[in-house]
């Protein structure tokens, strides 16, 4: 397998009226061809800001202050704003968002917002165009799609809107698909025939996907490979079943224990004492070291190197 | 044997829209016991939340009757009202936006003993707050914070402060931590169950995380377009769901365990509109088990042996473990 993207100690600044915001302190993580690979962390770890840096869709008042972000073999940083337009979004890379219900236009129909995708990228008839709609629809496992086309997204559910995303998402044929908490605003049975569709394409067409989220369930049930991010930084890079039979970064251990399975009961539940620190003052050295029950004077100091510690398996600690 | 402290007998509340009347609570029986801690499950636009504002009688039930201790309350009025929010309270989902961002802790925390008169000076009011904010953990300078300077953690445990000032009997938590990280979560959790021992209070948990209601609950419902499909003791639901709906459900739940994963397609189709709801079974366009019976005729809440109730004609539900 080959490396896809690979992104090398990445900050992103963001200037407020209370002063500069380190969202990203420093992201290194790989994604392989074909793989899944989970970005998980709380509210406000960064894991968004992450996920639009790599197509370059940030506000005007962030800064990137540093770092590379290679998509086959290029650094997108370097990019120009027509370049980005021109070869990569969409085309390469694609990212579908939390709300399918704001990510669609409310005036337009199905039709014609799939279709308008289908335009950027493939050149032929009206009556063609019409077919691969109806092509690519039908790829997300939607029903009845001919009636489908003439209807407007406040006609269609939660998770038939998120497919219709997946389907514009699918006619531009990306290598990447980048998913910020797709299945956030759905409910479980349609999370799960949700994830279904993304399973089988994976399967299909062996597809690589960045999925974005907050829920370690649905990266166990669909992840390869886990990248745990604290306060806009990597603490563990580790392969999906490493990372719940032996979380080693303490907050990855902490966070894999505090999520309800089936057989947990309330009193094998892990808390983490105090809350995520804000941005604008981040604690020096491990941004981690004020909530670390194993915190000792060096993480106080020093920001941990992320050291590779097995295969494909990275943690940034000083005690490990 | 315990006492019964909340009975609702065929409880309905319909909307009407310009569609047509909107079922969004039609026909539910239940039974809380005093001191237990009963879970509502049930996706969106189930009616989970209808239900107990309804129970609160924070909206007027269409038809049927809500008994508190023995005492019909479905006619209650104004000051009678009053002296039934000081027994039974209610817990938001989104503390973010369940609290004044222009009151203070203080003042926030003060409202319900004024309004219910339940202490004669402000010093007394300060004390009950200070005890208050102990119990959830807090210090006694979080008074004079504002929401916006407290994490989601602290604003939620505000929230269950502000429920407990009345000492109710019962309190009614809607998704209280659906808002929260999962850190956060296990702590407001622990503190609810500490609490409740503490104040011997029963609790009453609405929530769509299926989990979440098998860890905390004694006794569960699960429910299904306006109406409850299953209801029992949590551990032989959740060992052994019956109602075809509880088993989809249940299955479609991802587990933390990249070892254990989701099983085929667990439900098909989506939640029909309650303006419009099927004929028959309400489940039967989706339920893979439905015959010409189930497409006719309503199925009522039948007991089984373990002492639950499920709402399905299929009564030799066992037969269908095998599928």
């Amino acid at each position: 397998m080959s490396e896809l993207l690979d992104i090398n100690d990445l900050k992103v600044y963001f200037n407020t009226e209370e002063g500069v915001v380190k969202a990203l302190a420093g992201v290194n993580f790989t994604v392989e061809e074909g793989t899944f690979h989970g970005l998980i962390g709380e509210t406000g770890c960064g894991k968004s800001v992450t996920g639009l840096s790599i197509l370059k869709l940030l506000d005007n008042n962030a800064l990137i202050e540093g770092g590379e972000i290679i998509y086959k073999d290029d650094d997108l940083l370097y990019k120009t704003e027509k370049e980005m337009q021109r070869d990569y979004r969409g085309n390469e890379i694609a990212m579908i968002f939390q709300d399918p219900g704001s990510s669609l236009n409310p005036v337009f129909t199905i039709q014609d917002q799939v279709e308008e995708s289908v335009k950027m990228y493939k050149k032929a008839s009206t009556q063609k165009y019409r077919e691969i709609v109806i092509e690519e629809l039908k790829k997300v496992k939607l029903p009845d799609v001919e009636g489908l086309l003439k209807k407007y997204p406040h006609q269609l559910s939660g998770g038939m809107k998120q497919r219709v995303m997946i389907a514009m998402m699918l006619a531009c044929n990306p290598n990447l698909l980048i998913a910020d908490e797709p299945t956030t605003a759905l409910d479980v049975s349609i999370q799960a025939q949700f994830l279904q569709v993304l399973k089988n394409l994976k399967d299909r067409f062996n597809m690589t996907v960045l999925y974005i989220t907050h829920d370690l369930a649905v990266v166990s049930e669909i992840c390869d490979y886990v990248s745990v991010m604290y306060a806009g930084r990597i603490v563990e890079n580790v392969p999906v079943r490493e990372l719940f039979k032996n979380p080693v970064h303490p907050y990855s251990y902490k966070l894999v224990h505090s999520v309800l399975g089936v057989e947990t009961n309330l009193d094998d539940l892990e808390e983490i004492p105090g809350s995520v620190p804000r941005l604008i003052n981040p604690p020096k050295g491990c941004r981690f070291h004020p909530r670390c029950e194993e915190a000792i004077e060096i993480c106080k100091k020093e920001v941990p190197p992320l050291k590779k510690i097995g295969e494909k398996h990275f943690v940034a600690c000083h005690r490990r | 044997m315990e006492n019964t402290l909340i009975e609702v007998q065929n409880l309905k509340k319909y909307f009407e829209t310009p569609g047509g009347s909107c079922k969004a609570v039609n026909g539910v029986d239940l039974k809380i016991k005093q001191g237990e801690t009963f879970g509502l499950v049930g996706e969106s636009g189930c009616g989970k939340s209808t239900l107990v504002r309804t129970i609160l009688k924070l909206i007027e039930p269409t038809s049927g009757k809500i008994y508190l201790n023995g005492e019909d309350i479905t006619g209650y009025e104004k000051e009678q009202l009053r002296e039934l929010r000081k027994r039974m309270s209610l817990v938001f989902q989104d503390p973010h936006s369940s609290l004044n961002p222009r009151m203070t802790v203080f003042d926030i925390l003060s409202r319900p003993f004024k309004i219910h008169k339940l202490t004669n000076s402000n010093e007394e009011t300060m004390i009950e707050i200070v005890k208050l904010l102990k119990l959830m953990g807090m210090q006694p300078e979080h008074m004079i914070r504002f929401p916006h300077e407290l994490s989601g953690g602290q604003k939620q445990r505000i929230g269950v402060a502000r429920a407990l000032a009345v000492k109710p009997e019962i309190i009614f938590l809607d998704e209280p931590t659906s808002a929260l990280d999962v850190s956060v979560q296990t702590k407001i959790l622990k503190l609810l169950e500490k609490t409740k021992k503490l104040r011997d209070l029963t609790y009453f948990y609405i929530s769509h995380d299926i989990n979440l209601i098998r860890v905390v609950s004694d006794r569960i419902g699960v429910m299904y377009l306006g109406k409850i499909v299953e209801i029992g003791k949590a551990d032989s639901i959740y060992d052994n769901p019956k109602h075809p709906y509880t088993k989809g459900l249940f299955a479609s739940v991802p587990e933390p365990d990249p070892d254990k994963k989701i099983e085929g397609e667990p439900l098909t189709g989506e939640v029909p509109s309650p303006v419009n709801p099927p004929k028959g079974c309400n489940f039967s366009p989706r339920c893979p088990y439905a015959d010409d019976k189930c497409r006719e005729v309503e199925p009522e809440l039948q007991y089984l042996s373990d002492g639950r109730r499920v709402a399905c004609h299929k009564d030799n539900l066992e037969q269908y473990n095998l599928l």
